[in-house]
């Protein structure tokens, strides 16, 4: 992946809506074949980013480079990019043969050569046989397919996707998000995909660039993210997060000892730091995977603290647990995988809670 | 129906609105001068009678004339400021677009007269062309009211789309826009001509020796003799008009089902 050379480089980019500063000072490199993801709540700038890319925001200052050019006086309709709209954006009037082939227009191939490049469009997408239907009476589902297949049929350096798949059903959803993984594969363009969904992102991406307010809060692999957040806003945002209060009481060559919110001394990595810590105050984090109730008869590898359930949540599936550990002064969420054979705990159950040092993330 | 009240309401609202209009017909196909029951025998000589006052024919071109090209002028106008004003936002927008539907709601015999005034101040001639002016005014107003509402359920991201495909902005507004808001146009045209063609008082204030239909009508109604062929004349408009209401209600609607928007009110 480091190998890969860059395709969209912002270069302290600032937005300004009047007064407003929707962009604060973005400065990213997106790699040439890489999906790469814009992930933040409504209003923190990423689709207003995405729209700099393809050039119908112009920027009040900085630079984005696409391949390596300035994209400051280069409009929309010259630029190496291409856009899936969030509404599908298919033209009602035209048939899904005359969309798909829309940008074709202007190419001085032949008339049968760019029908031979529609259908290959349409079956690359799924849609084989589809080119005489109206537009106006497809699926959620076939318009966002149309919009992929009208998009990529350019062969654009970038597909910038805007929340292409917000407004499907779950179902639809989870079977086109694999599918544009395999698109994204199989054509090898740099995607650049804006969603406010943070398991799409996860599932989908290369690398991650959270975003809130304008500004860009961590760029990370899915991983790298979801494991070590560098702040507790993004790890909130990313999942679900214990945070306990603690206490840096010390710091030696790569390791951080931590009162950590009643559970005891701990030892851990720097690394398990990525914010910067300035000593005393601070806050651990840890997932709900990364702790287990413990059974009768089993014992914890690392820690192992007693706790009371306070509340058992039930997905069929996975359970999740609220329990109050003993000298922690807030319940603490454990997910775990429900095993046949094994029932689920009740309200008010003593039981044991391993952990490990090494899972807890800290914060400032 | 459990308020009979209300009932009878509805109906005598309906009578007293279309009553007068179904006299029309029926003084129309009536032998004899006088407008009163009982009817004579059926007759069509007052149809035929229209067709051979060359007055009347000269009135009649003269209200086409006027009102094709208001209605096309009008339309043109609202295209402009349609598309301004639902794309972008500029400062003192609200201003500007209020004062431009203003003469929707102002007394027609004050822009009337106030016209006459400016008009023989700059020494402007009367003739049908200052009706044009006139009515290209009034008429404005309704042709944005529509068109705005085909503009406004026109997804945006259609065009950006037809520009980020490689279509300059032009194109993509020949392409793209147009047709999309095409039915909105030919229905802005169709009731700026309606509107036109029966408009007196601008038309009595401005068109000099050159009278239009209804200017015409007016004058013909001081002579007895006449009113029977005014009656048919009557029924004509009345038939044209709702023909050509009812075709710009169908564009009205099919431009929303073709964009996919949903029916935010309308005329009819």
């Amino acid at each position: 992946m480091t190998t890969r050379p860059p395709m969209i480089e912002f270069q302290d980019v600032h937005k300004y809506y009047g007064d407003y500063h929707a962009l604060r000072g973005i400065t990213a490199t997106i790699r040439a074949g890489e999906f790469f993801s814009l992930l933040g709540p409504s209003g923190c700038g990423k689709t207003t980013l995405l729209r700099t890319i393809a050039g119908f925001e112009g920027i009040s200052s900085g630079a984005v480079m696409i391949d390596g050019k300035h994209m400051a006086h280069v409009p929309a309709n010259k630029r190496p990019t291409n856009m899936v709209f969030q509404s599908y954006a298919i033209f009602p009037h035209l048939s899904v043969a005359e969309n798909v082939g829309f940008g074709l227009r202007r190419d001085p191939r032949s008339a049968a050569e760019k029908t031979r490049a529609v259908d290959e469009a349409l079956e690359m997408v799924g849609l084989k046989g589809y080119g005489n239907r109206a537009a106006h009476a497809l699926s959620g589902g076939q318009r966002q397919r149309v919009a992929l297949a009208r998009a990529l049929i350019l062969k654009p350096k970038v597909l910038l996707l805007d929340e292409p798949l917000s407004a499907l059903d779950k179902k639809m959803r989870e079977q086109m998000q694999v599918e544009l993984i395999k698109l994204q594969r199989q054509v090898g363009i740099t995607f650049v995909l804006v969603t406010h969904d943070q398991d799409e992102a996860l599932v989908m991406s290369d690398r991650i660039a959270v975003m809130f307010e304008g500004e860009i809060a961590q760029l990370d692999d899915p991983e790298t993210l979801y494991r070590r957040p560098n702040s507790r806003r993004v790890a909130d945002f990313i999942g679900v997060m214990n945070f306990l209060p603690a206490k840096v009481t010390g710091e030696s060559n790569g390791h951080i000892s931590i009162e950590a919110g009643g559970l005891g001394q701990v030892d851990i990595e720097a690394a398990q730091a990525p914010g910067k810590i300035s000593g005393g105050e601070a806050w651990v984090g840890f997932r709900p995977e990364t702790l287990t109730i413990l059974y009768e008869g089993q014992t914890a590898m690392d820690r192992e603290t007693p706790g009371t359930v306070e509340e058992v949540v039930y997905y069929g599936d996975m359970t999740y647990y609220d329990v109050r550990l003993d000298g922690v002064d807030r319940p603490v969420r454990i997910s775990m995988r429900n095993v046949f054979g094994r029932p689920v705990l009740d309200i008010g159950t003593r039981t044991r809670v391993a952990w490990s040092p090494g899972a807890l993330v800290l914060f400032r | 129906m459990k308020f009979p009240a209300l009932r009878a309401y509805a109906l005598f609202y309906l009578l007293f609105l279309y009553a007068p209009i179904l006299l029309l017909p029926i003084f129309a196909f009536n032998d004899g001068t006088i407008i009163a029951f009982p009817l004579k025998d059926f007759t069509t000589k007052w149809f035929e009678q229209m067709f051979t006052t060359p007055a009347l024919a000269q009135a009649v071109k003269n209200s086409l004339i006027i009102a094709v090209s208001s209605s096309i002028l009008a339309t043109t106008l609202g295209i402009f400021a349609a598309r301004a004003s639902t794309r972008f936002a500029f400062p003192g927008k609200a201003g500007i677009v209020g004062l431009i539907m203003l003469p929707l709601v102002l007394p027609e015999i004050i822009v009337a007269v106030s016209l006459l005034v400016v008009l023989l101040g700059l020494g402007i001639k009367l003739t049908t062309f200052t009706v044009i002016l006139g009515h290209v005014l009034i008429c404005t107003p309704y042709a944005i009211a529509i068109l705005n509402t085909a503009f406004s359920s026109l997804d945006r991201s259609l065009e950006e789309a037809a520009y980020d495909l490689g279509e300059t902005k032009w194109s993509t507004f020949r392409l793209i826009t147009l047709p999309l808001v095409m039915p909105g146009i030919i229905s802005s045209v169709l009731i700026s001509f309606t509107i036109s063609l029966d408009e007196f008082i601008i038309a009595f204030f401005l068109a000099g020796s050159e009278p239009t239909l209804p200017t015409y009508i007016f004058s013909q109604l001081r002579f007895p003799k006449q009113i029977p062929m005014i009656m048919a004349l009557g029924t004509v408009l009345v038939l044209m008009s709702v023909i050509l209401l009812t075709i710009a209600e169908y564009f009205r609607r099919r431009g929303i089902a073709k964009t996919g928007g949903t029916d935010t009110g309308g005329f009819l």
